[in-house]
């Protein structure tokens, strides 16, 4: 029969080790609930054995053993919250520096694959205008105003041409469109249908017409602005002024040398332009150079003289609208390049190597280096070329010269500054473990340097290294130097766990 | 350099008296008068750096004896190297838990 006492203490250890089978995690719980339990019956049993009646001392001593249940299971919550303590093993470690750099290279690159104007850029550099496209203008005139008129083209278009095999026109006007709901003011350029091909620019997400409708070809840089890039915008029906008109595709993001600005193409036959835009109204002429008119622009430059509607003669330029766009990876390699010339300028390139000490790295060790700090340099390299995206193409959504200007500068100063990093990094790496070096210790004086050498002195904590580095170069101590620990250092390193 | 774990005193007992034939914790915590919020832990740290391994006792041995089954630690030959590395750091080990005075289960 057990005295009300003994349930009482008997209740409180079920409650104590219940109460920490809570601090348990739950696919953990039972088992360790089922052994605390196991191992207090026998607790218990011990003790019964030597004080049949239980004691106040002893059923203390069997509650100090159930506290220590939580002890017990707030360690078996901490090891499956941390299975093994890898942060330590990590800290410094080259491990860690690659997953960081890899961490903010994918950063960069998932940043990069949702901004508009790289993919812009891309498309710059694969589709060109035609070399042989040339905007022709009165030659007294800045190209990029409109100086053709349109019954000039019209007149020009009817007659057979020596130099050029093709002609299109397109005025610009500011007009309303409606999409949808939305009113946006656009730059509307009447053209002649024959604009993109004279240009040797291809259609994106190219849409067939058998409605009847008129066609539009949106501009890149509408597209993203308007219709957030979506592909299914062609075949769309959109409210130009008072006119429905369709779709048709969109321009690539090459056609941004077009002058005037526009959002929108409005494909128009010849006989529309002459009934739609005044004969007088100027616009923009760009003509197609025949086999001919390569020979004759090559031995005379683009200079033309030509008869205007009032039979007088006029001179007038030819300017190419083709304009070498690097694309990103040339680009990104020419900022490479000029990183690693302009390297040794702002960092010392040696990786703090010394032939002072015995110690010969095995092959293994030495590949091992190379092979992270080659690791390292592809991803600063990556790094600066996504990241120099990003801040290119942050705040604009297509492709312009100052954009890809903006995207060199950036990758040379990141590949440089990172390259300096690497390199900087590297000379702080133990040479065994590739771990940093830590614990900087002061050692000697400035005032001794004469007896002594003073500097820095710091230590791998894996127990395999110790690195000097001289505070003042002296021609007896100009670089840093590793000494090589041996077995007889051991002792001081906890690189496995002491507990 | 290869590295070693190295243990506690306090870590280095425990494995000693597993090694010794102490095979539950609380007859662990009898030979060292260490408490049990110091003995369970440690064996669990020394369980997951695979030094020692655990087993429950089959039920039909404890349901004939009448009482809950015990899970039982053994030293593994990791913990076997790691124990001897002990032994010259703590020279006095074996002194305070002899292998001879290991009870039988």
């Amino acid at each position: 029969m057990k005295s009300p006492s003994d349930v009482a203490f008997s209740a409180l250890q079920q409650t104590a080790l219940h109460t920490a089978a809570l601090l348990v995690p739950s696919a953990e719980r039972q088992e360790w609930t089922f052994e605390w339990v196991s191992e207090l019956w026998h607790v218990r049993r011990s003790f019964a054995r030597i004080d049949e009646t239980f004691s106040l001392e002893s059923q203390g001593e069997i509650t100090r053993f159930c506290l220590g249940a939580f002890a017990d299971a707030l360690c078996v919550r901490h090891q499956a919250v941390k299975p093994t303590d890898r942060h330590a093993h990590m800290h410094g470690s080259a491990a860690q520096t690659l997953l960081w750099l890899s961490v903010a290279f994918l950063i960069c690159l998932f940043i990069a694959s949702f901004l508009p104007g790289v993919e812009a850029e891309n498309e710059a550099a694969q589709f060109q205008i035609s070399p042989n496209a040339l905007l022709i203008a009165e030659a007294t005139d800045d190209s990029a105003n409109p100086s053709i008129s349109a019954g000039l083209y019209l007149d020009w278009k009817s007659t057979h041409q020596r130099y050029f095999q093709d002609l299109a026109f397109y005025h610009v006007t500011r007009e309303t469109a409606q999409t949808g709901s939305e009113r946006i003011s656009w730059n509307v350029a009447r053209s002649s249908t024959n604009l993109f091909a004279l240009l040797g620019l291809p259609l994106m997400h190219a849409s067939n017409d058998d409605s009847g409708l008129p066609s539009v070809i949106l501009s890149h840089d509408a597209w993203i602005r308007s219709f957030a890039g979506n592909p299914e915008v062609p075949g769309r029906i959109l409210r130009i002024g008072h006119a429905n008109v369709r779709i048709a595709g969109i321009a690539p993001a090459g056609a941004w040398r077009l002058p005037g600005s526009p959002d929108v193409w409005l494909l128009q036959p010849d006989a529309q332009i002459a009934s739609d835009v005044p004969a007088r109204t100027p616009g923009y002429l760009f003509a197609q150079l025949s086999p001919r008119g390569q020979d004759a622009a090559q031995r005379s430059g683009m200079g033309i003289s030509a008869r205007n509607l009032e039979d007088l003669l006029i001179d007038l330029s030819g300017t190419s609208l083709t304009v070498p766009v690097e694309g990103p990876w040339n680009l990104s390699a020419f900022a490479l390049f000029l990183a690693l010339l302009a390297l040794p300028a702002v960092s010392s390139v040696s990786l703090g190597e010394t032939h002072l000490t015995p110690h010969r790295a095995s092959f293994r060790e030495t590949l091992r280096r190379f092979l992270f700090l080659a690791a390292k340099f592809g991803l600063i390299a990556g790094i600066a070329l996504f990241a120099s995206y990003d801040i290119a193409y942050c705040r604009t959504s297509s492709y312009s010269g100052g954009a890809e200007c903006l995207q060199l500068i950036a990758c040379f100063a990141i590949c440089l500054t990172g390259f300096r990093w690497t390199l900087a990094d590297q000379r702080k790496r133990c040479p065994v473990c590739l771990r940093r070096v830590t614990n900087p210790a002061s050692v000697g004086l400035a005032s001794r340097t004469f007896l002594g050498w003073n500097g820095i002195e710091m230590i791998c904590m894996g127990g395999h290294t110790l690195l000097h580095v001289p505070a003042q170069p002296t021609s007896w101590f100009s670089d840093q130097r590793w000494l090589y620990l041996d077995s007889s250092w051991q002792f001081l390193f906890a690189d496995t766990v002491i507990y | 350099m290869v590295a070693e774990a190295k243990l506690s005193h306090t870590a280095a007992m425990i494995l000693q008296a597993i090694s010794a034939g102490y095979v539950y914790g609380f007859s662990i915590m009898e030979m060292t008068g260490l408490p049990s919020g110091t003995v369970y832990p440690a064996m669990r740290r020394l369980e997951r750096d695979d030094l020692i391994r655990s087993q429950w006792e089959r039920q039909s041995i404890a349901d004939a004896e009448q009482r809950p089954p015990r899970k039982y630690y053994k030293i593994t030959t990791t913990g076997r190297a790691t124990l001897e590395s002990s032994r010259k750091r703590y020279p006095l080990l074996e002194r305070l838990i002899p292998a001879e005075e290991a009870s039988s289960r």
